[in-house]
Formats: structure tokens, C-alpha cells, sequence
């Protein structure tokens, strides 16, 4: 067709004329008798072609629909808008979608074709897409609630149906992992489908429908397979898997909440066996060390796989408060591992990783709730290495403290730092005395005293063991000169606490150099006035209580290779009655001989049971005080705020039992501090 | 001063065994400080108020006061007296056997089912002396909580003591009419 003038100028014509209604009805009635014929060319398409031919007709009834709106643009702009007719493109569109798309025959045949094309398309075969491009365009073209009514809608209804069958077909013959996989692909092949040939507002709702069919309605089983689920995944550390759960999971609704739950529950058992375990609780180190290489391995991860999301994090932390508490003697283990890394563990490791050791015990601790132990034991295991000048590194002892402080305060740390003066102050004072007397002591044994504080090391009130006559009197110098120095205080030797070197001369006359404890050192000057010395009689002569003379007895006739005492009858324990000999056979290759029992250890059950009892009584003061702070400031309060403002104020140290905390407000209310309300008998009331 | 001798022939006179419950009302109204003793003050100010101005009267007063333990408020008066009146001179806490004496004696009157149990219990898990505390509160457990302990509030502000004993009480088994199955317990 031709746009002539002659047709403009006709057009105009017969609208200015009034003849607009004839000229607009004539194009209806003409329009639509030609689209019935071209209907009909359409409908008698065959197969493939039929899609072909639909779309070369819309092609050219686009083009014709262009030509007939300039040529009746006159009307379009005066009849059209003032008679309220719908506009000649407009019209055009309507008529197709009316004669044309919703003609009986089409209407199904173009909606399963298309239909049938992206089935095709997921099965893996090659379409045309292009052609459905121009078609699905077509649609959009006669409106969006055509694209959506005849396609869209059947298109998502098929869908769903074809994902809920394939998913199924999927979790019957799939592990986890692979079907994970084939339900990303599903996804990315959909995103990919949308860009190519569907209109863009179909993306979020053919996502959904993955999403839900394939994820969100097979999240528990796929997330419980056996030998292939979530648990799996952590064990043998797949992050690629896990990566790929995260990512699925997060798309659907409770998803990651389903995965952060099995992942708390599965760490919370494996710590809790972890923890449980008899044979674990053997090495207390060893013990630290898996629990530090499992947090190692969640957090890694979390960060590889889990896009370091914070609700995971807390997850983790959270079970491992939980588990590491299941075990009272955590914090023991924690204390020992620390020994054993400042004791020996960092040597020759640089000062970064020592950092790094230093942050994951750190981490361990934040997790205790009886910090108040882990402060006991670090005191008793760091007085050790203190005093054994055992400690590697300076340096790593004072960053611990450091942040140690920096977690717990000032008061936390106070005790642990004054042993550190003390340390300092004692060589200072040793240095002094051998300036002032070094000349006088000639041969006797050389002295190094540490002088201790009271209070700040964790000293016991044992008796005074009695010293053997060789040393005594170099004591009793610097005991003088010690009180000339610093008059009104009161020393008291630690013999459990020291540690001595002595010479020794064996059998052969092979001599060796014996470092022992100081009731080592008692145990065995006695050797020199005696050959046999029965159990009793040492303790008689040394005055060592019982328990710890036969541990030092143990360590010196019954240790391979350090047995400078022969035992009679040689059998493993100690009987009061045994009698012990100088070992004149002993040989050792090495002339250093350690025998110092210095090396911290787990505690026995009864030291165990004791060490609880003494940190129990720490606690009441703390708790009345706790109390008495809150209730000074409240000045009244309900029972069972009280409890919870003290808990509140008292878990940076430790977890307070609520029965322990009313015990000690009824000795509160006892001793007037508290009362009772005389009409709410749940209510307290401060007395100033 | 009138001690204990006095008291016994005191008690001749007006015919009231020396352990009747009665005296208790007796040395409530006194205001007396001690068991087993009346000052001169707390004994003449105590008949002056009592209005007792002969042997009479003394014995026709002593049906009333035992009538005044029936009185929820003068019971309570006359509960928390007696901590204070039976514990040792000096002492914050009163002694278990005396207190138990006078609970057996005290509930007696007030019907509580459970008194043997408790006592029993402080026997067998206690053996320490009772703070005032624990006496008073032991009245409003008596009267607030069932003695099948349905309504017991385990966060309820209970002096341990109760609390142990409610457990003690569960552990061996307590049924609904507050009777503890366990042969061994009676």
C-alpha cells in the first residue's frame, strides 16, 4: 500500500465533512474482515510453521497499522478524542488480539506452543528464540494483561508443576550436593530465560517458583540427608556445598534459620562428646587443642561458605558457651593449656603467632562463665612458672595480662601483676644482699630468695618445713637483712614453692647436678648422715605433710632414669613403712638431672573438689556485696530482681547459683542489712 | 523474778500444765522476754492489762485467751512472740530442738498437715539452729501453700529452707492430702 495524497486529503475530507462516525466505523468493519481472513491463514498453518506465520502476519498488519494511523491521523486527532472512539493504533492492536489471538483455534494453540517451546528449552533442546522473543513481545504489545493471562499465568502454573515433579524426581536419586547443584542451574537457566525472551516482570515470579518448589519444600530433607546433608558438609569441610546452601537457603523464607539451627545442634553435640569424653579430660592440653581446632574449623567456614554472616557467628559462639560450661573444669584446661604455651609451646614461634595463640585462648575464656576459676588456676599455674623461671617469654606473659585486663578489668588482673613487681623487687633485693654480705657467705649454698606478697599469690598457709642445717644459716641472713630493710613484716618460707640445684656424687664417683624441688632437696640432704631412711622417719625428720612428701618420693625413686633413691619394696605406691635407700647404681647419660616435680598438672579429684570449695567462698563476699550495692541503690526490690540485677552485675566473673544468692540474702536479712516488707513478703527492703 | 519454780506453782494455782500452749497467750500478754520467766514489771503491768486482780479471775481469764489463738491476726502476734520469747538470751537464731517443740506445739493449734514432715526434714537435711527469718515465713508458707503444694512458687521468695523442703517433700513423693508415700518417713 501507498500513502498517497489523495488519501490524506479524502480523509480529511470526510472528517471535516462530519463524516468521521462513517469513515471511523468503515475502518473497523474493514480492518476486521481482513484480519478474519488472515486468522484463517494463520489457523491453517501447520506445526511448526504456524508460529512462523503468526508472526510474519504480525509483522505486516504492524506495518499496515502504521501507514492507516498517518493516513487517518486527522481523525485520530479531531474525531477520535472528541466522540471518545479508542485510536486507530490502539484499534488496530485490539482488533488483532480480538480476531486474530483470541480466535478459538489460536488462542490454546499459541499458548501451548509457546508453552511447549520452553519445556523443550529445559529439556535441553535448542528453540528458536528469537521467534518466541518477537511472540512474547507481541503479547506485551497488545497489553501486559494479555502477556499475563495468556501466557504468563499458564506459563508459572506449568512450571510449578514441572519443578515440583522434577524435585521430587531430584531428592529421590540426588544427594544433597548434586541436587543443590541442579537447582542452581534450574535457577540461572530461568534468570537466563527472562533475559532472553520473557518479559523482565516475570523474573522475581518464575524465581519463586524454583525457589519454592525446589528449596523451600524439600529444605528439612535435604538439610538431613544421611551421608550427604548439612552434617556431612561440615565434617568433611566441603565450603563449596556449604557455599552453595548458603546461597539457595537465604532465597526462601526460615532458610537459614533451618541451617544455623543444624549447625548449632551438630557443634553443640560434637562439643558436648568432645567434652564428656573420659579420655580426653586425660590431656588437658591436647583437650584445649581440639577445642580450638574446632572453632577453627566453623569459623572458617562461616567465612568461606557463609559470607561471614554475623547471625551464624553468634551461633557459634553461642554453642560453644554452652558446651565448654558442661565440663567445671574447662577453665582448669584453658589455664593449662596457656602454661603449657608459655611454658614451652612458643619457643622459636614468632611474635605475631604468639598473638594470634594468645587471642584464640582469649576467645576460649570470654565463653567461661566461671571466670573467677580460670582466675584461680591461671594464678596458681602462673606462680609456677614464675617461680621455676620457667616462663619463655616475658613478653607474651604481659600481652596476656593485657588482655586479660582488657576483658575483665583492673580488678581481674591486679593480683596477677603484682607477682610480676614482686619478681622485680625480689632480684632487686637479692642483688642487695649479695652486695652487703656476698663476701661473709664464702662456700655456703648460694640463696635466691623470692619474696612473695601475701594476698597476691595464691600461697597456702602450710607448715614450716624444717630446712636442712646447710642451708639455714644463709637463710637466717637474709632474713635479717631482709627485716633491717622492711621492719614489721613477717617472712615465711614456701618450701613447696622453691626449687634447688644440688651436687651429687654416685656410686662410681660419677658426679651429676640434680635440680629438685625444695622438699626434694630436704628429702635427700638426709642421705648424707644415713643409708635407709623409712617413709616415716623422713616425714619426721623434714616435717613434710604426707601427700606431698610421697609426690616427692615418687618423683625420686620411682621415675626412670631420675631414681636417685632405691625404694624397698619396689612397688608403685608409697606405704608409710617403705624404706628408701641412696642409689648408688644410678647412671644417667645427661649430668643435669631435672627432677623438679614444677610442671603444672590436673588437678586430682579431692585438690579438685577443694579448689571449688575455696572459690565458692570467694564468691559469698562477692554476692552479699553485689546485693548490698543493688539494694542501696534501690532501696527496695522485688525477690526475684534482685536476683537478676546480682547476675547481672556478677557474669563478667562468674554464673551465680540463684539458691547460692538467696542464701545470702537470708544472712543479709539475718544480720540487718535487709528486711523483709511487712506486707509483700516478696519484697525487700534495704536498711541503711 | 518469778523462774521457772515459780512458774510451776503459778501454774498449780490457776490449773494449767506448764506445757499447755495457754502459757505461750500468757507471756504474749505479759510481754515477757524469756520462756520460763516473768519479770515483776511484765508480770504486774501484764495482769493489769489482762484486768486479773485475783485467783478468780485468773482462772476464768484462761478459757478466753486459749480462744485468742483461734484468731488469724492474734495467732500470727502470738507465732512471731514466740520466736523471740523461746530462743536463747544473746542468741540471733533459735535452736532446732526448741523450735520444733514449739512448732509441734504451735501447730497443734493451727491444723498445718505437713508439721511432722517439716520437722522431720530439718532433722534428717538441717541440724542447724532457724533464723527469724525462716520462723516467720514459715507461718505464710503454712497458710498460703496448699499442702499438696500445687500453688508452691519455686521463685516465690521462699527462704531456702522451704524451698529444700518442698523438694524433699517431692523426692519422696507427696500425695494429695500432703501424705508422703514413703513408709520409711513415719
Amino acid at each position: 500500500m501507498q500513502v498517497t495524497l489523495g488519501c490524506l486529503r479524502n480523509a480529511y475530507n470526510m472528517v471535516l465533512q462530519k463524516f468521521g462516525e462513517k469513515l471511523y466505523s468503515g475502518l473497523v468493519t474493514t480492518m476486521t474482515s481482513h484480519l478474519r481472513q488472515i486468522s484463517q491463514s494463520i489457523e491453517s498453518a501447520q506445526g511448526e510453521i504456524f508460529l512462523e506465520e503468526l508472526n510474519r502476519k504480525w509483522v505486516e498488519h504492524n506495518k499496515a497499522l502504521l501507514m492507516i494511523r498517518d493516513i487517518l491521523m486527522y481523525m485520530d486527532r479531531t474525531f477520535v478524542p472528541s466522540s471518545r472512539k479508542t485510536p486507530v493504533h490502539e484499534l488496530g492492536l485490539n482488533l488483532w488480539r480480538d480476531v486474530v489471538i483470541h480466535s478459538n483455534k489460536t488462542q490454546s494453540r499459541l499458548l501451548d506452543t509457546l508453552i511447549d517451546l520452553v519445556l523443550k528449552e529445559r529439556n535441553g533442546e535448542v528453540i528458536n528464540r528469537g521467534l518466541m522473543r518477537n511472540l512474547i513481545k507481541m503479547l506485551m504489545d497488545l497489553g501486559l494483561s494479555v502477556y499475563q493471562n495468556d501466557f504468563e499465568k499458564h506459563f508459572i502454573e506449568v512450571s510449578k508443576d514441572f519443578y515440583c515433579c522434577e524435585s521430587q524426581k531430584f531428592i529421590e536419586s540426588c544427594n544433597c550436593g548434586d541436587y543443590l547443584k541442579k537447582a542452581e542451574r534450574r535457577l540461572n537457566e530461568e534468570m537466563e530465560r527472562v533475559s532472553h525472551y520473557l518479559d523482565p516482570s516475570s523474573e522475581s515470579k518464575i524465581i519463586k517458583v524454583v525457589e519454592t518448589e525446589m528449596i523451600e519444600n524439600h529444605m528439612h530433607t535435604l538439610v538431613h540427608m544421611e551421608n550427604s546433608g548439612l552434617v556431612s558438609m561440615f565434617v568433611d569441610d566441603k565450603y563449596e556445598d556449604l557455599e552453595r546452601i548458603y546461597n539457595l537457603f537465604r532465597r526462601v523464607p526460615s532458610g537459614l534459620t533451618i541451617v544455623k539451627d543444624v549447625m548449632t545442634s551438630f557443634i553443640r553435640d560434637t562439643g558436648k562428646q568432645l567434652i564428656m569424653d573420659p579420655e580426653r579430660l586425660k590431656d588437658p592440653v591436647d583437650f584445649v587443642q581440639r577445642l580450638l581446632d574446632l572453632k577453627d574449623k566453623y569459623d572458617k567456614a562461616i567465612t568461606l561458605a557463609f559470607n561471614n554472616d554475623k547471625t551464624f557467628q553468634n551461633a557459634l559462639n553461642s554453642a560453644f558457651e554452652y558446651f565448654i560450661n558442661l565440663n567445671a573444669r574447662s577453665p582448669e584446661f584453658i589455664s593449662l593449656f596457656v602454661d603449657d604455651k608459655l611454658r614451652r609451646g612458643l619457643k622459636g614461634v614468632g611474635e605475631e603467632d604468639v598473638e594470634i595463640v594468645l587471642d584464640k585462648v582469649m576467645m576460649l575464656f570470654r565463653y567461661l562463665q566461671e571466670k573467677d576459676m580460670f582466675e584461680k588456676y591461671y594464678k596458681q599455674h602462673l606462680a609456677k612458672r614464675l617461680l621455676s623461671g620457667k616462663t619463655v617469654s616475658d613478653e607474651a606473659e604481659r600481652s596476656l595480662i593485657v588482655k586479660l585486663k582488657t576483658e575483665c578489668g583492673y580488678q581481674f588482673t591486679s593480683k596477677l601483676e603484682g607477682m610480676f613487681t614482686d619478681m622485680k623487687t625480689s632480684y632487686d633485693m637479692m642483688q642487695g644482699f649479695l652486695a652487703c654480705h656476698g663476701a661473709e657467705l664464702g662456700d655456703s649454698p648460694t640463696l635466691s630468695v623470692q619474696v612473695l606478697t601475701t594476698g597476691s599469690w595464691p600461697t597456702q598457709s602450710s607448715p614450716q618445713c624444717n630446712l636442712p642445717s646447710e642451708i639455714l644459716g644463709v637463710c637466717e641472713k637474709f632474713r635479717s637483712y631482709y627485716l633491717g630493710a622492711h621492719s614489721g613484716r613477717r617472712l615465711s618460707w614456701q618450701a613447696n614453692m622453691g626449687n634447688a640445684d644440688l651436687k651429687a656424687t654416685f656410686g662410681k664417683g660419677q658426679k651429676h647436678e640434680l635440680n629438685v624441688s625444695t622438699y626434694q632437696m630436704c628429702v635427700l640432704m638426709l642421705f648424707n648422715n644415713a643409708d635407709r631412711l623409712s617413709c616415716k622417719e623422713i616425714e619426721q625428720a623434714t616435717a613434710i605433710p604426707m601427700p606431698d612428701l610421697k609426690r616427692c618420693l615418687q618423683s625420686l625413686a620411682l621415675v626412670k632414669g631420675k631414681n636417685v633413691l632405691r625404694k624397698e619394696p619396689m612397688s608403685k605406691d608409697i606405704a608409710e613403712d617403705d624404706a628408701f635407700f641412696f642409689n648408688d647404681k644410678f647412671t644417667s647419660k645427661l649430668f643435669k638431672v631435672k627432677i623438679g616435680t614444677v610442671v603444672a598438672q590436673r588437678e586430682s579429684e579431692p585438690e579438685n573438689i577443694e579448689t571449688r570449695q575455696r572459690v565458692e567462698e570467694d564468691r559469698k563476699p562477692q554476692i552479699e556485696a553485689a546485693i548490698v550495692r543493688v539494694m542501696k541503690s534501690r532501696k527496695i526490690l522485688e525477690h526475684n530482681n534482685i536476683i537478676a540485677e546480682v547476675t547481672k552485675q556478677l557474669q563478667a566473673r562468674f554464673l551465680p547459683n540463684p539458691v547460692v544468692i538467696k542464701k545470702r540474702i537470708e544472712s543479709l536479712i539475718e544480720r540487718e542489712f535487709l528486711e523483709r516488707d511487712k506486707v509483700d513478703r516478696k519484697m525487700y527492703r534495704y536498711l541503711a | 523474778m518469778i523462774f521457772a519454780d515459780g512458774i510451776t506453782l503459778l501454774c498449780n494455782d490457776i490449773q494449767v500444765d506448764p506445757q499447755d500452749i495457754v502459757m505461750l497467750v500468757l507471756s504474749w500478754h505479759m510481754k515477757a522476754g524469756t520462756m520460763c520467766e516473768f519479770s515483776k514489771k511484765e508480770f504486774t503491768e501484764g495482769l493489769q492489762s489482762l484486768g486479773i486482780d485475783s485467783l478468780e479471775k485468773f482462772r476464768e481469764k484462761i478459757p478466753s485467751m486459749r480462744s485468742e489463738l483461734k484468731d488469724e491476726q492474734k495467732f500470727r502476734e502470738i507465732y512471731n512472740f514466740a520466736f523471740g520469747w523461746a530462743k536463747e538470751k544473746g542468741q540471733k537464731s533459735l535452736a532446732l530442738d526448741t523450735a520444733i517443740g514449739m512448732w509441734q506445739l504451735l501447730f497443734a493449734e493451727k491444723q498445718w498437715p505437713l508439721v511432722d514432715h517439716w520437722c522431720q526434714f530439718l532433722q534428717a537435711r538441717h541440724n542447724k539452729a532457724i533464723s527469724r527469718d525462716t520462723w516467720s515465713q514459715l507461718l505464710e508458707f503454712a497458710k498460703t501453700v496448699s499442702s499438696n503444694l500445687s500453688d508452691y512458687d519455686a521463685e516465690g521468695a521462699w527462704p531456702y529452707l522451704i524451698d529444700e523442703f518442698v523438694d524433699y517433700l517431692k523426692e519422696n513423693g507427696v500425695n494429695q492430702h500432703g501424705q508422703i508415700n514413703d513408709s520409711s518417713l513415719n
